[in-house]
């Protein structure tokens, strides 16, 4: 009896080598590894955090001296104004950005990204320890913190989901529907008629753009959040279910199999949803991330929903996602009319 | 309907394919193609019915050359040894949905499920049917536009003897509707009574070409299919 089991479990571990089972097995860990190699390695300057302060300000010498004397720990910008403030924090260039209170007391105003981050932690930690050197027991240099995210944790957390249905019906539904209408001869099938090529590459693309909108859109019912720049929402997401579901078909027409082009899938949404959605907690994946793809979708729809940003300040965002959509369809046109696979 | 085949090819990694092949079929022919597994019949009847690209040469059907797919689309219909249709939807879907991609009337679907006596079946899902059945749903669903030339991939294999025999006959009664039939088979011995013209492949090669009497008559068959 136990002889047919190991026969029988050899097969099946040679058949998930054979699918490439086998590659999505080990793609994961080394993912993993990397991703927390990004994550946690913490070097000199990793550690400091950048402030901005605007050139008029004046604050207190304490706070002053504080200040330039820990160039160890804080990274100081001169600010000629307070947009340019807004913009550096948006483009992750700062931390924070430090204002005089309006009241009379000489306390600080923080102006931040998102309160609940570590950022605006390692801001306050520094603040409260250069304090305690200067003056020991007294009132909190910063008194209040503003930011630039609006809504609670909630609300932080939707432009990820957001990015996580559009990934994942672009990467791994769209391919492997590709993938098995190839395998079963359905599109050759279907190609017998008078339909071209264009046809059935635009009826795909309208597939998958109405699966990402209708489970962004469950999304937002369940989760009552409300919408805010309804145009400039819609527009971005059309933007992104195109461009990420011609990436998605354009993978299912690299693969000959249902199997193949979910592996290949899983291989393309992991590298894409990670780095965008934890750009904000490590500042290597700040730095990879704009390299991504999926990133030009993910910032433009933190704006948008987090910062009430217009989509005509994401010109090269929206503009991008068009362009490599439109190159990914005429990717697989080109392999469609290859019978590539097929 | 007229097909000009000119040094037809199609080479693969592993060195079969189809060499160089040329030949000409005229209106009303039914022609068996036999030979061996990977003598290169389906290569050559994938070709024909462009799922796959050749290497070189050309196909002409009527004198339009088969890279205009758009002008020969619902010329020429290629049913495959595997039906190819949509598992999880009915008979009546499947052909529905062909009907209409190709702009053929309703009614026509209807003939069809009479024709082919899949009128008890119409709402069944095709994954459940036998492959007789599915055999027989996919070359109805060829016929919907009426192709003038119809090219059939081993249609009888893994069918019992009376699946096959009605095959064959539905075979016989396209022939004598006036359609061109080209169709490929292992058995020889099978499709003597039926084709009019018996073309052999051998080894990626056109090695025959001829009448049926003359195939049985010549070395060919006796070398091929000897133990």
């Amino acid at each position: 009896m136990m002889r047919n089991v190991f026969i029988l479990a050899f097969n099946d571990l040679a058949f998930a080598f054979k699918n490439k089972t086998f590659l999505l097995v080990l793609f994961i860990p080394l993912f993993v590894f990397v991703t927390l190699n990004f994550v946690d390695e913490t070097g000199e300057d990793t550690s400091k955090v950048r402030i901005g302060l605007l050139a008029q300000e004046t604050l207190t010498p304490e706070v002053s001296e504080s200040i330039n004397a820990a160039e160890t720990y804080i990274e100081l910008t001169r600010l000629t104004s307070s947009e340019e403030g807004v913009r550096l924090l948006q483009e992750r260039e700062l931390d924070g950005v430090i204002t005089s209170s309006e009241d009379a007391s000489g306390s600080l105003v923080l102006l931040v990204l998102k309160r609940d981050s570590i950022q605006t932690l390692a801001i306050m930690q520094t603040f409260a320890a250069l304090q305690k050197t200067a003056q020991g027991a007294a009132p909190d240099w910063i008194s209040g913190i503003d930011s630039l995210h609006q809504g609670g944790i909630q609300r932080e957390t939707l432009p990820t989901w957001v990015l996580m249905l559009v990934l994942l019906i672009g990467f791994v539904i769209l391919p492997a529907q590709v993938a098995e209408e190839k395998e079963k001869k359905l599109l050759l099938g279907l190609l017998q008629t008078p339909i071209n090529e264009v046809q059935w590459l635009l009826a795909k693309l309208i597939l998958g753009m109405t699966l990402i909108l209708t489970a962004v859109l469950f999304l937002h019912l369940l989760g009552k959040f409300g919408l805010v720049h309804l145009f400039d929402y819609m527009a971005l997401l059309l933007a992104g279910s195109f461009c990420f579901s011609a990436f998605g078909i354009f993978l299912g027409f690299l693969c000959r199999t249902q199997a193949s082009a979910r592996t290949l899938g899983v291989i393309f949404y992991l590298p894409h949803l990670l780095p965008s959605a934890m750009s904000d907690v490590s500042e290597k994946f700040t730095a990879v991330a704009p390299l991504l793809p999926s990133y030009q979708l993910y910032k433009p729809l933190q704006s948008i929903l987090l910062e009430s940003a217009s989509l005509a300040d994401m010109t090269f965002d929206w503009i991008y996602l068009i362009v490599l959509g439109s190159m990914m369809c005429l990717f697989s046109y080109v392999l469609m009319k290859k019978r590539w696979l097929m | 309907m007229q097909l000009v085949v000119q040094n037809l090819a199609k080479l693969y990694d592993d060195k079969r394919g189809l060499a160089p092949t040329s030949f000409k079929v005229d209106k009303g022919e039914l022609i068996a193609i036999v030979g061996h597994n990977g003598a290169g019949k389906s290569t050559l009847l994938k070709m024909l019915a462009s799922w796959i690209v050749p290497d070189d040469g050309t196909v002409m059907v009527d004198g339009i050359d088969l890279k205009n797919r758009m002008a020969l689309a619902g010329k020429v219909g290629f049913i495959p040894e595997d039906p190819n249709l949509f598992e999880f939807f009915s008979v009546e879907y499947n052909l529905k949905l062909f009907a209409r991609l190709s702009r053929t009337p309703m009614s026509r679907v209807e003939k069809i499920l009479d024709e082919f006596k899949l009128l008890a079946f119409r709402r069944s899902k095709v994954q459940t049917l036998s492959k007789g059945l599915k055999q027989r749903v996919n070359i109805g669903r060829a016929l919907l536009a009426d192709p003038a030339l119809l090219i059939l991939d081993e249609p009888t294999s893994g069918l019992d003897f009376e699946m096959t025999r009605e095959i064959y006959l539905l075979l016989q009664s396209m022939h004598a509707a006036g359609k061109t039939i080209i169709f490929t088979s292992h058995r020889p011995e099978e499709i003597k009574s039926l084709a009019t013209r018996i073309m052999v492949l051998h080894k990626s090669k056109l090695i025959f070409d001829g009448a049926p009497h003359e195939y049985f008559q010549s070395d060919i068959h006796d070398e091929l299919y000897s133990l």
